[in-house]
């Protein structure tokens, strides 16, 4: 399993049915889970402490990692808190929680798997 | 004796390459039978033809970076499993991109140089990654370098813009990525390429270069205003390497062939190892100090020099009078000791194309604007060279304004004017 761990939702999206069905189920649960309320994004509670995700987390513009240390940090005030945020600051979930980190996680595993093919290539003469 | 002169014609006959221009792209191959092929493709995107300072120090260093068609890993491990080698260098004219490989793989490292002319994905990451950390470590090395920051400051002087601007970006040069981008679409254009190949046969190149740079599209050659040369006076302060001075002269237009002569004449480095050489400085030289002739011919301008290095700044001053006495009295040689100079430079132009970095020096001058590129031509243009020519064109380069750069301990190095210009 790699950083970004085990995911069924691109199985989910290919079916329609699948599809209608879930969505409604996990735009719930997102709101249920009250990450929006203390004004993150999703992808900032992607677990952070491994090596590719360090290299994505460089990878970032300077200001979407200046954006991602300042949501960080209100969300810890809201934390010592015990209080969310008023109800107009939260996320607009269909602008604003856009997967930013996904994509270059996604990149580094893909170069990392690269590597690792390239070190344990056989080759085959025709 | 019949044999050896026929072997020695059938080589010379090899010796040039014809350049054939093929889907617009300029094309020449010397195939003198080596066992392993080079392909370099040279590409107008030189610094002097950069639209920020760096820019085209950048863009050198993106070579062999992810493409469309392979990532920077794949590019490397690939040529390594074929055995090849790869290269990008910059001059102020063109950018380099070259392989060096097996007889019978062209095909994959022709593909491989024109994806990244065509393709380069210029990844943001692979710019602060890989890309910055390369162009700081060569621009602190060139700048710790006398000898290289004698020769950026005296370009900068004698030519200003244009030629002037430096091979290197500053450490903390404010290239963005952007930049890099648009300096690459603009400059791999096909007015602006010209592939040439050793050990590899014409048709053969022709037809692989028109195959793969067929998607390039093919917009007018990069031009800038034509070179001026002014010349002028610095002195920058540096410790730790040998004390140095660069004493400059420059000519616009093509390269004149008596400025080889020239700088033959004056070279101290003896043809004998351990003598001490029968040029005019080699007698009056300190111990410990050195000179080099400098002979940087561009497509429309020169810059002729004497590169003075030594331990101590004395010295060097001492060293730099006997050299631009030498330099100054150059215009009156006679008979055999120009015909001896000829000689010399003859035998460098000659000997220059044995290795394959002498044969692209010697056609890169030559591929965008002619069609014969033969080491003949520069031989036969130097012996033309005579007593009337070579002292119109001595005369004529140290009266322009000397471009004088002395690099070291700046409080007591010479100024010009006390070694005499």
């Amino acid at each position: 399993m790699n950083a970004l761990g085990p995911s069924l939702a691109p199985y989910i999206r290919s079916s329609r049915t699948l599809k209608k069905w879930v969505k409604p189920v996990a735009v719930w649960y997102t709101d249920l889970m009250g990450y929006r309320s203390m004004g993150l994004k999703y992808d900032d509670l992607q677990m952070e402490e491994l090596p590719e995700v360090q290299r994505a987390l460089g990878r970032l513009t300077p200001r979407e990692a200046y954006d991602r240390a300042y949501r960080m940090k209100l969300a810890s005030h809201r934390s010592v808190l015990h209080k969310p945020l008023p109800k107009e600051e939260w996320l607009n979930p269909a602008e604003v929680d856009k997967r930013y980190l996904q994509p270059h996680i996604a990149e580094v595993i893909k170069e990392d798997e690269e590597r690792a093919a390239w070190d344990n290539m056989t080759i085959q003469r025709k | 004796m019949l044999a050896a002169r026929a072997s020695t014609a059938s080589r010379l006959a090899r010796n040039f390459a014809t350049v054939v221009d093929s889907a617009g792209v300029k094309v020449a191959a010397v195939d003198n039978g080596q066992p392993t092929s080079a392909v370099t493709f040279l590409v107008k995107a030189g610094s002097r033809y950069e639209t920020k300072p760096g820019v085209a120090h950048a863009l050198k260093n993106f070579a062999f970076k992810s493409t469309s068609q392979r990532s920077a890993l794949a590019t490397v491990r690939e040529a390594e499993l074929y055995g090849g080698f790869l290269s990008a260098s910059l001059s102020r004219e063109y950018l380099a991109l070259s392989s060096e490989f097996l007889r019978g793989d062209e095909s994959y490292f022709v593909d491989l140089i024109s994806s990244i002319l065509t393709s380069g994905k210029y990844l943001r990451h692979e710019y602060s990654e890989y890309v910055i950390p390369v162009i700081e470590a060569e621009s602190v090395a060139a700048s710790s370098d006398p000898a290289t920051s004698a020769l950026e400051a005296a370009h900068a002087l004698a030519f200003r813009s244009g030629l002037g601007s430096s091979l290197f970006a500053s450490p903390h040069s404010s290239v963005t990525l952007e930049d890099i981008k648009s300096y690459g679409a603009s400059a791999f254009s096909k007015g602006n390429i010209a592939v040439l190949g050793t050990g590899i046969d014409q048709a053969t190149l022709s037809k692989l270069v028109e195959k793969s740079l067929a998607s390039v599209t093919s917009s007018a050659s990069a031009s800038t205003s034509p070179s001026a040369y002014f010349g002028g006076e610095t002195r920058l302060e540096s410790h730790g390497g040998p004390e140095t001075v660069f004493i400059g002269f420059g000519a616009t237009g093509p390269a004149d062939p008596a400025l080889a002569v020239l700088a033959a004449h004056l070279a101290p480095q003896p043809s004998v190892k351990w003598s001490q050489g029968l040029s005019p400085i080699s007698a009056g030289l300190p111990v410990g100090t050195s000179v080099q002739t400098v002979l940087l011919p561009y497509s429309d301008a020169t810059l002729f020099g004497l590169l003075v290095q030594g331990p101590t700044a004395q010295g060097v001053k001492e060293a730099a009078k006997v050299a631009t006495k030498a330099l100054k009295e150059a215009g009156s040689v006679k008979g055999d000791e120009l015909k001896k100079a000829i000689a010399k430079a003859k035998f460098s132009a000659a000997s220059s194309i044995d290795s394959r970095d002498g044969i692209l020096n010697t056609l890169s001058s030559k591929i965008f604007s002619t069609n014969e590129v033969s080491v003949d031509t520069t031989l036969a243009s130097l012996d033309q060279v005579n007593e009337a020519a070579f002292s119109k064109v001595v005369s004529s380069i140290t009266k322009t304004k000397p471009t004088f750069v002395a690099v070291g301990s700046v409080l007591e190095l010479p100024y010009p004017d006390e070694v005499g210009l």
